[in-house]
């Protein structure tokens, strides 16, 4: 898709970056007021439960003594100023975390020879969207995982392979779905094929083991793997199961049956007491899983446009799906565009599909849980045309995609 | 609403009435309960009423939505447990309970009120009945006078000892009394999934998740430099 430099007009980069960080200021101190005045908060449950865990670990306890907290015990660490300082802090971390992301995209988008005006432009989709601003300055600590995804990334970009593995492990530490990203970026890392003297094996399954047994691939799965290990060393010698138990194995079993956005959840809820409900699970792993590896074949030389199919994939076919993982691949969306080949009134209509189906699920969930009225069949049916809507959208952009720039300035390295 | 203003034969103390209702529809519910200590009093005294509550397993309160209530004055409720898990379903929950301090109700003199938001869990699908069904319980109700009550003593129980306020955790002698109810136990429905649906929505799903995993892996193959 091509933006016009409407961007130039008015001040360029500076101007973006301004408003988008007065824009959450605004928001913070909006919230501040809302929590004071009325019963119906702004500020996420989640981050009082951050903060909850924030003083636990200032008192020397672990923070797992706070009930639904289940994150790393680095996020209550980092968040201790909310205790010493302001409750504040922790909201002005994500807000910077979300504009470091727009700034990493922006970097990103530079080096792949845009102009500074129309990489800006694509980077105020994440800046000026409406989404990750109201998210960071409820304090949702999605911005954080954007950061370090985006980090990595662009330091993979530049070929600072020990940093990005530093900063991927981290990521993977603080949320486990960057776990997926490990086999494209293998093969993004491998040694291109013109470099290893002619191959004269007949396996082409050969031929990929050699070219992935490089320093760089080496490098990044030794240190990544380190640092992710280090840090969950640390923690489990300081906190115990606990840790284990409510930072990853909570996340990676999670039955929850409510209802939510995914197509599996009324076949969880009907299953969940027996005895298929393993096997189901288990066979709704499968085609993600599949996926996955397929996509990381045809596109690890676009590292951004991989992942940004990886995660999309991974949310949409997952076994609970909120809004709150939109924002994952989202913040990925900017680097995937410039290289759209999609009228406006495609990608317009592609948008308000994705939205229609969100409404259309929306429905039929506030007459269940505020009216009380048994629509169960007709959520899950909303389910899985969000599943449909989903999968038409990213059929589009795959189709519509250009391996252009990028791609040839890698082959070209 | 009309309180009957039933006599006890021997003494002469008034019952205390007590009217528990649910409102609202679907999983977000309030619990109101309304409690008028007799009329037969020359010099009221005053008196503070205590409610505690014995939640089935079907239903849940939210600390922090309590927490938030308690700041702005709405209700005062404590919870006798340590953690309440929000996410867990009905079959895996156990009954607990929770202390709510009542306020005056404008409405009448000596009439107090209670207002407890609750939430409904999941319960097990049914095989065809689309509805759950939650019973709550009459709460218990307890009593404290400043001044001495003649009427207490024909309405007391027990004696129990709990804070005696919100603010003030020091515990204070409360006691329990009986009361006579406008309804008996409030029944609430809440929607459950039907087993009937079971084999559709597990063929159904599967076969719709497979084929659009199946549309995305030919969009791929078809447009993408696909190579080991």
């Amino acid at each position: 898709m091509k933006v016009r430099p409407l961007v130039g007009f008015w001040g360029g980069p500076a101007a973006v970056f301004g408003v988008a960080l007065a824009a959450r200021v605004a928001l913070i101190f909006y919230g501040l007021y809302q929590d004071r005045t009325l019963v119906v908060k702004f500020t996420d449950i989640d981050y009082r439960v951050f903060t909850d865990g924030a003083r636990l670990v200032m008192e020397g306890r672990s923070p797992y003594r706070r009930a639904t907290y289940r994150y790393t015990p680095l996020l209550a660490w980092l968040l201790t100023p909310n205790i010493s300082l302001s409750e504040l802090f922790g909201k002005f971390l994500f807000v910077s975390c979300d504009l470091l992301t727009g700034f990493l995209m922006f970097r990103l988008l530079l080096l792949t020879g845009l102009s500074p005006s129309r990489a800006c432009g694509y980077s105020s989709w994440w800046l000026l969207n409406p989404l990750p601003l109201v998210v960071s300055s409820r304090g949702n600590a999605e911005s954080l995982i954007a950061a370090l995804v985006l980090t990595a990334l662009y330091l993979l970009e530049r070929r600072n392979v020990v940093w990005a593995a530093l900063v991927y492990g981290l990521a993977v530490h603080m949320k486990v779905y960057p776990v997926t990203y490990l086999l494209p970026i293998a093969l993004y890392l491998q040694t291109a094929s013109g470099e290893l003297e002619k191959d004269r094996s007949k396996s082409r399954v050969w031929g990929l083991a050699r070219r992935l047994w490089n320093r760089d691939v080496l490098l990044f799965g030794v240190v990544a793997g380190l640092t992710f290990f280090t840090l969950g060393l640390v923690f489990y010698y300081r906190y115990g199961w606990e840790f284990l138990e409510h930072t990853y194995l909570y996340h990676l079993t999670r039955r929850d049956i409510r209802h939510n956005f995914s197509p599996y959840f009324y076949m969880l809820y009907l299953t969940a007491e027996s005895k298929w409900s393993f096997s189901l699970g288990l066979a709704a792993f499968l085609p993600q899983l599949l996926l996955l590896v397929v996509v990381s074949f045809a596109y690890y030389r676009d590292l951004a446009f991989c992942c940004f199919l990886h995660t999309a994939i991974f949310v949409s076919f997952n076994k609970v799906c909120t809004s709150q993982y939109f924002l994952w691949y989202l913040c990925l969306l900017p680097l995937v565009m410039p290289q759209m080949r999609m009228s406006w009134k495609r990608a317009i209509l592609l948008l308000g599909l994705w939205f229609m189906g969100q409404a259309l699920w929306l429905a039929p969930a506030y007459f269940l849980e505020f009216q009380g009225k048994n629509t169960f069949l007709l959520i899950w049916l909303a389910g899985l045309l969000f599943l449909f809507i989903n999968c038409y959208i990213l059929i589009q952009i795959i189709s519509h995609y250009q391996l252009g720039k990028l791609a040839k300035k890698i082959k070209s390295q | 609403m009309n309180f009957v203003h039933l006599y006890s034969r021997n003494t002469n103390c008034s019952e205390i009435i007590l009217l528990q209702e649910i409102v609202k529809d679907g999983f977000h519910r309030d619990l109101l309960i309304k409690v008028k200590l007799g009329t037969s009093i020359e010099n009221s005294p005053t008196c503070s009423v205590l409610i505690k509550h014995h939640l089935p397993t079907g239903l849940y309160v939210d600390p922090y939505e309590l927490a938030s209530l308690q700041e702005h004055n709405v209700t005062e409720a404590m919870i006798i447990q340590n953690t309440v898990d929000l996410e867990a379903p009905e079959y895996l929950s156990k009954e607990f309970d929770v202390f709510v301090y009542a306020k005056s109700d404008s409405q009448c003199s000596e009439c107090f009120k209670t207002f407890l938001p609750v939430h409904c869990r999941y319960h097990q699908p049914e095989e065809k009945e689309q509805r759950a069904f939650v019973m709550v319980k009459n709460p218990e109700l307890f009593v404290r006078c400043y001044n001495d009550f003649p009427s207490l003593n024909c309405w007391k129980q027990s004696d129990v000892e709990a804070p005696c306020s919100m603010k003030n955790k020091h515990l204070c002698k409360w006691s329990s009394v009986k009361y006579q109810s406008v309804n008996q136990n409030v029944i609430l429905q809440v929607p459950v999934g039907l087993k009937v649906h079971h084999f559709l929505v597990c063929v159904v799903t599967m076969l719709v998740t497979i084929l659009c995993s199946g549309l995305i892996f030919r969009a791929v193959l078809k447009h993408s430099h696909f190579s080991l």
